[in-house]
């Protein structure tokens, strides 16, 4: 019975909601003018009080990002955004440092709430430690003095390049190179704030980590840089939120996601992405360029876990650089587009070090008038010997005005290497919905069902919170999609 | 003289008079030999190649009767071209063969336009309605000369409603000169016709060949083309299939084998456009020493084309080191009641497998062949005509053994 209860209760919550996320909050802000030149790289350094090096950093990359064109060769159209024409810095007010999350603005403590994450009940209940970043400031940290116990470092990347500058230097950049594209170079030059983590060695660290990202103000753009380094002999798990509200401008969201793997370490990265989509006729909604990259040292191993489910128009290619030898990269996705949302999405595996492992698992879900597209490359190159790839992209089809693609790209330049690749396209059978409402299940329910069966390989890869809130999201996303 | 120089020179001599093959020419200059930015082309590079010294249709060499001989199938049915030239050419009832001027060339990218603008040598098929032919037509381009020569045709075969043919096509050349074929082959098919064409690609380390075949097809009409790649310094090979009507099947064999240098392209494209087709790809390559391969195979699926099934599978052997395979299977898909899957391995002979028969007494070079024969069997077991079999098998296991030796 209660069961059945809880299934009724998420048909109520599929038939009923929209982007639930949808709101904005007052919190007075501190922005800057519009547009984008030298002044405002200097002023974004000066606002967050930056030494010179860092400042220098933004500059460099600045000079580069003017000469680079935006790349066109993704399988997406969208009106190019006037850079120009967006505020690249906005933070809520605050008058002093806060000590704890007491101290938080009201107002803002409203939004976590309405968000669904309460930080004093995170706190206390799920052992999560998490930073919050809204607009382009970190505004809160959790457990921060928990882990420091640990010599784990959480903190907005701000901090860090106050407070440990030699490991910011070391490693920022590093992976993801400010030359990289043209919105690696347009993030170096103005990001504003984000994570940084750092493991330190043999430490596993006890609890997820866990950032949230929020577009909150209007013409706003969001450029956070996130850096995770886990040294030799360590293990973290880390997870990614983000939600935006509901608006009819396209506003853009350009990160830089850099994670490093030492030696034996593990890096799991996981994100659920909700961005703002836009409504039924393509009005608004966020334009979604990352770029994610790990490196894997010797024995390490980073697996990346997303589902994709907002953004007018998500670009994102999370990515493992397999350097050392029996080194692991992973990547596990599910992304779905429905009304006129558009994604090309997919991942990079490049084979360096020898014996290293890669798995692609990548589950494309379209409804509407949508269109997702897969985009991978296997670079097996000459040194890495018997490394090994297994690929499998796969779409499901809900409707005959959406579009599915895939563009695997495959490399190989040795014989001892083995890759498979594997696509199948395809639509829910009526035979499977027959069967299933032979059984008494409606045929919401049903499809509900079917596309959890379909995704669920990336799904059992989510930490459990993530994995209930991503099974939600699917049906949200997909609900009115069968006619 | 690179290739580019050679072509404008050539332009001096042989103005062009009318339109359409000026606008081509035209086209081809502006755009140039595709380089690796040109996304169809970012595995396969021919800047060294037109860099070689080269004439343009130079006059041929006498071709002795002796190896005319030696380059056929001696099949019954031949189409002979030496040094351009159409010299024989079967009579057969209800199929008229003339040699082909392309009087409205089209033309989609570089070469095609190249194509279009000077080529002048080429034959032409038509089979009228209701007529079945069931001796396969040999075509054979042979050509000899002193210097690098770079030679188009471009030839054009109709096939009539509930008509059925069988077509070997091969180009040779003779002499130890650079010789760059780029030929282009239309295909129209009326509704419920057949054809089944077959490209032996037996070609030697001096033949480089762009080749664009186009196949156009109406409703019911049925078409398989087989690739064999067995050799050449550098084959690229453009396949497309336009499905014009409902319930059209199209088919692709593809065997690579390729040894030392050789390079090899196949990119395949099939555009289904209307309802109920199917199309079937299987391509199986086998690279030795520092043989290279692209594959590239796209299948389109148009909006509104429902119940299509499309498969494609490419499975590749590196049994060298040094040989290497970019490969680069894609879907587009706009329709939703579609089955479309591809797939794609690249790997080496299985140790278990090896080991199984070396404990029978089968030593490791025999095994190896056993066991590359069975590879490539999926394939060679598609082909029809008994005789391309017999030189696959023959080719294969001719460059195993040097290989393996």
């Amino acid at each position: 019975m209660r069961e059945e209860l809880s299934e009724d209760e998420l048909l109520e919550k599929v038939t009923t909601s929209e982007y639930k996320y949808g709101f904005t909050t007052d919190i007075e802000s501190d922005k800057i003018q519009k547009g984008l030149n030298e002044d405002t790289v200097r002023l974004i350094s000066s606002k967050k009080n930056e030494p010179e090096w860092m400042l220098e950093y933004r500059l460099k990359a600045f000079d580069i990002w003017k000469e680079m064109d935006e790349p066109n060769w993704a399988n997406i159209n969208y009106p190019k955004p006037n850079y120009q024409d967006i505020i690249y810095y906005s933070a809520p007010k605050q008058k002093k440092k806060l000590n704890s999350l007491d101290d938080l603005d009201p107002e803002l403590k409203k939004t976590f709430d309405k968000l669904g994450i309460s930080l004093n009940e995170q706190k206390r209940l799920s052992g999560v430690a998490m930073d919050i970043v809204i607009d382009s400031v970190s505004v809160a940290t959790s457990f921060k003095d928990k882990l420091a116990e640990l010599g784990i470092i959480f903190c907005p990347i701000s901090d860090a390049i106050k407070e440990h500058p030699e490991l910011v230097k070391k490693y920022l950049g590093t992976v993801v190179p400010t030359r990289d594209n043209f919105f690696s170079a347009l993030n170096s030059a103005v990001f504003s704030d984000g994570s940084f983590c750092y493991i330190p060695k043999g430490v596993k660290c006890p609890m997820e980590l866990s950032t949230y990202f929020r577009i909150n103000e209007a013409g706003t753009g969001q450029f956070e840089r996130t850096l995770l380094i886990a040294d030799e002999d360590s293990y973290v798990s880390y997870l990614e939120g983000c939600t935006a509200p509901q608006r009819d401008e396209n506003q853009l969201h350009a990160a830089v996601v850099e994670l490093v793997a030492l030696d034996n370490a593990e890096i799991k990265y996981s994100t659920v992405q909700n961005w703002y989509p836009g409504d039924e006729n393509g009005v608004g909604g966020v334009f979604n360029f990352v770029t994610k990259r790990g490196v894997c040292h010797k024995n390490s191993k980073i697996s990346w876990t997303q589902v994709e489910t907002g953004s007018a128009v998500t670009w994102k290619y999370p990515s493992c650089i397999l350097k050392g030898d029996n080194s692991i990269g992973e990547f596990f996705s599910v992304a779905i587009t429905n009304n006129l949302q558009q994604a090309d999405t997919g991942t990079k595996m490049v084979h360096l070090g020898k014996n290293s492992k890669s798995t692609i698992i990548a589950k494309g879900i379209c409804a509407g008038k949508s269109n997702g597209s897969y985009r991978g490359l296997v670079q097996i190159a000459k040194g890495a010997k018997n490394s090994r790839n297994f690929s499998q992209c796969d779409s499901l089809l809900m409707g005959d005005k959406c579009g599915s693609h895939t563009f695997p790209y495959i490399e190989v330049k040795n014989s001892s290497s083995q890759v498979e690749h594997e696509a199948t396209t395809s639509k829910i059978g009526e035979d499977q919905i027959f069967y299933c409402n032979q059984r008494g299940i409606g045929t919401e329910e049903a499809i509900a069902l079917i596309v959890n069966g379909y995704c669920k390989d990336v799904l059992n890869q989510l930490p459990m919170e993530f994995a209930v809130e991503a099974q939600k999201l699917l049906e949200i996303s997909l609900e009115g999609s069968v006619g | 003289m690179g290739l580019i120089e050679a072509i404008k020179k050539y332009n001096l001599t042989n103005p062009i008079s009318n339109v359409e093959n000026s606008d081509a020419f035209t086209y081809f200059l502006n755009n140039g030999i595709p380089t690796n930015k040109n996304e169809e082309w970012k595995y396969t590079s021919l800047k060294q190649l037109v860099s070689n010294d080269f004439s343009v249709e130079a006059e041929g060499e006498e071709i002795s009767q002796e190896e005319l001989d030696k380059s056929t199938l001696k099949t019954e049915n031949q189409i002979i071209f030496l040094n351009g030239e159409m010299v024989q050419k079967p009579e057969i009832d209800g199929v008229s063969i003339t040699s082909y001027t392309d009087k409205n060339p089209s033309f989609e990218d570089a070469f095609t336009a190249l194509n279009a603008a000077y080529a002048k040598n080429g034959y032409r098929i038509h089979v009228e309605k209701n007529v079945h032919l069931n001796d396969s037509i040999e075509v054979i381009f042979l050509s000899k000369n002193t210097t690098n020569n770079f030679i188009q045709y471009r030839n054009r075969i109709d096939l009539n409603e509930n008509s059925s043919i069988k077509i070997i096509e091969h180009f040779k050349c003779l002499d130890k000169n650079l010789c760059f074929t780029n030929s282009l082959t239309n295909i129209n098919l009326e509704k419920s016709s057949n054809i089944e064409f077959n490209k032996l690609q037996n070609h030697n380390d001096f033949q480089i060949v762009v080749d664009n075949t186009i196949i156009n097809q109406d409703e019911k009409s049925y078409s398989t083309i087989n690739t064999l790649l067995l050799g050449g310094k550098f084959t690229r090979n453009n396949l497309s299939f336009y499905q014009n009507g409902e319930y059209c099947e199209s088919n692709m064999n593809g065997v690579v084998i390729l040894n030392n240098n050789e390079f090899g392209d196949n990119h395949t494209y099939v555009d289904h456009k209307k309802a109920n087709c199917e199309s079937n790809e299987l391509y199986k390559g086998i690279y030795l020493n520092k043989s290279k391969g692209v594959f590239n195979g796209k299948i389109m699926v148009r909006p509104d084309a429902q119940k299509i099934n499309a498969f494609q599978a490419n499975n590749n052997l590196l049994l060298s080191e040094n040989s290497s395979i970019n490969s680069k299977p894609q879907l587009e898909i706009y329709a939703d009641d579609v089955k479309c899957s591809h797939g794609c391995t690249i790997g080496q002979l299985d140790d278990d497998a090896l080991f199984y028969m070396r404990t029978r007494g089968i030593n490791k070079d025999d095994a190896k062949t056993i066991l590359t024969f069975a590879f490539a069997s999926e394939a060679i077991e598609k082909l029809t005509i008994a005789e391309l079999a017999d030189i696959t098998k023959k080719e294969m296991e001719k460059k195993l053994n040097l290989s393996l030796n």
